[in-house]
């Protein structure tokens, strides 16, 4: 018996990664065209932006159905395990009620929902930390512990191409009042209380991902590193490249922002997460 | 006369506000610097216009209650760095006179170096040469006088006031060089004179409308070589009055037995912004209305129609509502209650302040300066709590300063002192409404502190600026406000500024266009930079600046 770790494809977890540490990965759906896609299951990210950005309507995603945490869970539990579920921000989706429901209806075995309020990479970041504390732990409640704690240290800094498609997804939160500029602005945004909150405004890429790293340094030592992109791998290897003096290049976690959480950043996002180190 | 009655003060001061309009134009036409400005004359006039209104109702008060009535109307009225002083120096008279029936002597001695010193403080850094030292130079003849002898007769304190008003003034050239150069003396120590002329004239008798202080009473005989004086007289009209709706109309009523009160009750039931001042042969009306047509009627019973004047205010209606429909639509006016203000020049400019999240913003600039009232109005629009506001123009700047000194408990107003519009939209575009307003204000300041400013403007006349020959058309890029080059065309004029300024691959230039340069050919400016600097990033934004083809900023 073991202790696992499950989470969601809004993640942005590598593959390997998940591949390597045991995580299960419950994929959310993205709807194109009246066609429902299992998140990194059926719909590669290269079709994705291709679609987002040349299709008629913009996709639209739903949050992993009951039955699909239901199964995912039921497996790991027959297999003796304990399961501690680690999900996207409550404020921007339902993935954390699907899963609550999912144990519910498996008669409340040991298994420890998680409201990350995070996404993407920070969450990845938190999932990689609690898949190695889980290895030497006593118990999934042990981890939880851990957990709560990792996610006060964990962070995101993201800009976007333009912020519409936040807008129209209906998750650009308090980031509203960077909207509409006649100058092209990058607007660099995180994450605050589970929504997608303003920090500032750069007026082009390299200004943006400088300040990026700016501000990645102003949190002090760090003990992870994730970078991600939608369409422009040539940018996160850039941004992981002027971070190597925090953190050696192999240790930072290149990623891409999958299709569920694409469909909110767009083409050219490039974001950047740290779990402060202590 | 040994002591001023309130009345004696009121009527005073209506009359030297009187012989203010008479020489306004004489005031405009002084302006030193080569580039389209704020009128000074139109600027103190405003001001003062506002402060005559609210001295009628209390003419029969004391002269304590009459100067406070002055300095309350003209604080709020206030525009331009001239008007400004001016309601500081009425400010000052208020404070000398407080609580005072009557004014003897002594009592004016008191005043005019209460004003003094509240004139001095209005400004950060304050010149000699300027209205300050008029101001400066009567209080101090009065303290002289007051040595002499204690007892001294009020009028002929008056008088020795204005004399040493009128040789400071005539001296201005020779403490300021610009104003040698320009060879004038200066505009608002000029209007200075006037008011206290004015008033001594009434004082003795005399009529104002006659009276010579030895200037000539049209800008054309000042300055025969100032083409644009007349346009930008009407520009700054379109867009000088407060946030109110109708019409600003002017006209004089001559007949028999006028009943001025009468006059000013009547209108005061349809108009508001009154200053009405005359006597039972002559009544010179200035209100705002909503139809103009209403008031020439009532006016054309009594008497004779003359000097009618008819201004739309509507231009200025449209920015408020535009920014009252903001506030209440939520739009920029977030839960943390902090909003961001702004003075811009130009549709396009307005918009992109609206745009980089302004609640509000006030059409004004160089040669329009928004009053007190109108940045006031604008930052109760915006909807926020706190407030912060760019005047975006060194003419504005004081009056924003005014503004945020004003009492008002539901509402606190930060200035920060942005000269330029690119200074003020680089601050910005660095606001975030989700922070507190004491880290948006270090923020928007470190922003400010990294733009270069340019700026392209056409000369007015021909001068020598800093030792710099300009002609009549030459077009100016200045930098930092100081003049750098002078060029044959706007566009040679804003390549050589940049030039001067030095670009590299990693600048970032914002190129506003004016209302006077064609698109095509600022498309063709911003190749020109492109290749110029390979690499550099180059914006264009459509301004619509007037006075101005191009803005820059560096950064």
């Amino acid at each position: 018996m073991a202790i696992r770790i499950v989470t969601d494809s809004t993640a942005d977890l590598p593959a390997d990664l998940a591949q390597e540490l045991n995580i299960s990965v419950v994929p959310s759906n993205v709807v194109i065209d009246d066609v429902n896609y299992r998140d990194g299951v059926d719909l590669t990210p290269e079709e994705f932006y291709r679609r987002l950005t040349t299709g008629p309507r913009l996709p639209t995603t739903s949050q992993p159905s009951v039955g699909a945490f239901q199964a995912v869970y039921q497996g790991l539990l027959e297999q003796g395990h304990n399961i501690v579920s680690l999900h996207v921000s409550g404020k921007l989706s339902g993935t954390v009620n699907s899963a609550t429901q999912a144990k519910a209806a498996l008669g409340d075995p040991a298994i420890a929902v998680i409201d990350s309020n995070l996404a993407s990479i920070a969450l990845a970041l938190v999932v990689v930390k609690a898949a190695q504390a889980a290895r030497q732990a006593d118990s999934y409640q042990e981890v939880a512990e851990q957990v709560q704690r990792d996610l006060g240290q964990t962070g995101v800094f993201f800009f976007v191409d333009t912020l519409e498609y936040l807008q129209k997804g209906g998750r650009i939160g308090k980031a509203q009042a960077f909207v509409g500029s006649l100058l092209h602005v990058k607007p660099i945004l995180t994450l605050q209380e589970g929504e997608v909150h303003p920090l500032e405004r750069q007026r082009n890429r390299e200004r943006a991902i400088r300040r990026i790293v700016e501000l990645t340094r102003e949190r002090g030592p760090v003990q992870q590193l994730a970078v991600a992109y939608s369409t422009e791998p040539d940018w996160a290897a850039d941004l992981s490249g002027r971070l190597s003096d925090l953190l050696p290049a192999e240790q930072i976690i290149i990623s891409r922002f999958g299709p569920a959480i694409g469909t909110y950043v767009g083409p050219g996002a490039l974001g950047l997460a740290y779990s402060a180190a202590g | 006369m040994e002591v001023l009655q309130g009345k004696d003060l009121a009527q005073a001061l209506a009359a030297g506000f009187r012989c203010l309009e008479r020489y306004r134009d004489t005031l405009n036409a002084l302006n030193v610097y080569p580039v389209p400005d704020g009128d000074t004359g139109t600027n103190m006039l405003l001001t003062m216009s506002a402060g005559i209104a609210k001295v009628a109702p209390v003419e029969g008060g004391g002269v304590g209650a009459v100067a406070a009535g002055l300095a309350d109307g003209a604080f709020w009225e206030a525009r331009g760095n001239s008007g400004v002083i001016l309601s500081q120096f009425f400010k000052g008279i208020a404070a000398g006179l407080a609580g005072q029936e009557v004014c003897a002597a002594a009592d004016l001695t008191a005043a005019l170096r209460a004003a003094t010193a509240a004139a001095y403080r209005s400004v950060g850094n304050p010149v000699e040469g300027t209205m300050l030292t008029v101001i400066r130079c009567a209080a101090e003849a009065l303290e002289r006088e007051a040595e002499k002898s204690a007892a001294a007769d009020c009028l002929a304190h008056w008088k020795t006031a204005l004399d040493a008003a009128q040789v400071a003034l005539d001296n201005t050239p020779n403490l300021l060089p610009r104003l040698k150069e320009a060879g004038v003396v200066d505009a608002g120590g000029m209007g200075i004179v006037a008011i206290l002329g004015g008033a001594y004239a009434y004082l003795t008798g005399q009529d104002v409308e006659h009276l010579d202080l030895g200037w000539p009473a049209t800008a054309g005989e000042i300055n025969p070589a100032q083409p644009a004086a007349a346009t930008i007289e009407s520009d700054f009209l379109d867009a000088s009055t407060e946030g109110e709706w109708g019409y600003c109309t002017q006209f004089l009523i001559q007949g028999a037995g006028l009943d001025l009160e009468r006059v000013r009750a009547d209108l005061a039931e349809t108009a508001e912004s009154l200053v009405i001042v005359g006597d039972d042969r002559v009544i010179r009306v200035h209100i705002h209305i909503g139809d103009p047509g209403a008031a020439l009627s009532y006016g054309v019973a009594l008497g004779e129609l003359s000097q009618i004047k008819i201004d739309n205010m509507n231009r200025q209606s449209q920015d408020w509502a535009a920014g009252h429909q903001a506030a209440q639509q939520g739009r920029s006016v977030p839960p943390s209650g902090l909003a961001l203000v702004a003075v811009a020049p130009g549709d396009g400019l307005a918009q992109l302040f609206r745009d980089s999240g302004c609640a509000a913003v006030v059409s004004g600039g160089q040669t329009m300066n928004p009053s007190v009232a109108q940045l006031v109005n604008a930052a109760a629009a915006s909807g926020g709590r706190e407030v912060i506001l760019l005047p975006n123009n060194k003419n504005v700047a004081i009056t924003a300063v005014q503004a945020a000194e004003r009492e008002n408990e539901a509402q606190q107003l930060y200035v920060i002192p942005t000269r330029t519009v690119a200074q003020g939209v680089a601050a910005a575009l660095a606001f975030n409404a989700q922070q507190s307003a004491a880290a948006n204000r270090q923020a928007m300041e470190a922003a400010v502190a990294a733009v270069v400013s340019i700026e392209v403007t056409r000369a007015v006349r021909a001068t020598t600026l800093d030792g710099v020959a300009v002609a009549a058309g030459d077009y100016m890029g200045l930098v930092e406000g100081d003049l750098a080059v002078v060029r044959d065309t706007p566009e040679a004029a804003l390549l050589s500024a940049l030039e001067g300024v030095g670009l590299s691959e990693d600048h970032i230039v914002t190129l506003y266009r004016g209302a006077d340069a064609a698109a095509e050919t600022a498309a063709a400016v911003v190749r020109q930079i492109e290749e110029g600097t390979p690499g550099i990033q180059v914006d264009l934004v459509d301004g619509g600046q007037p006075h101005y083809p191009y803005f820059a900023a560096v950064e």
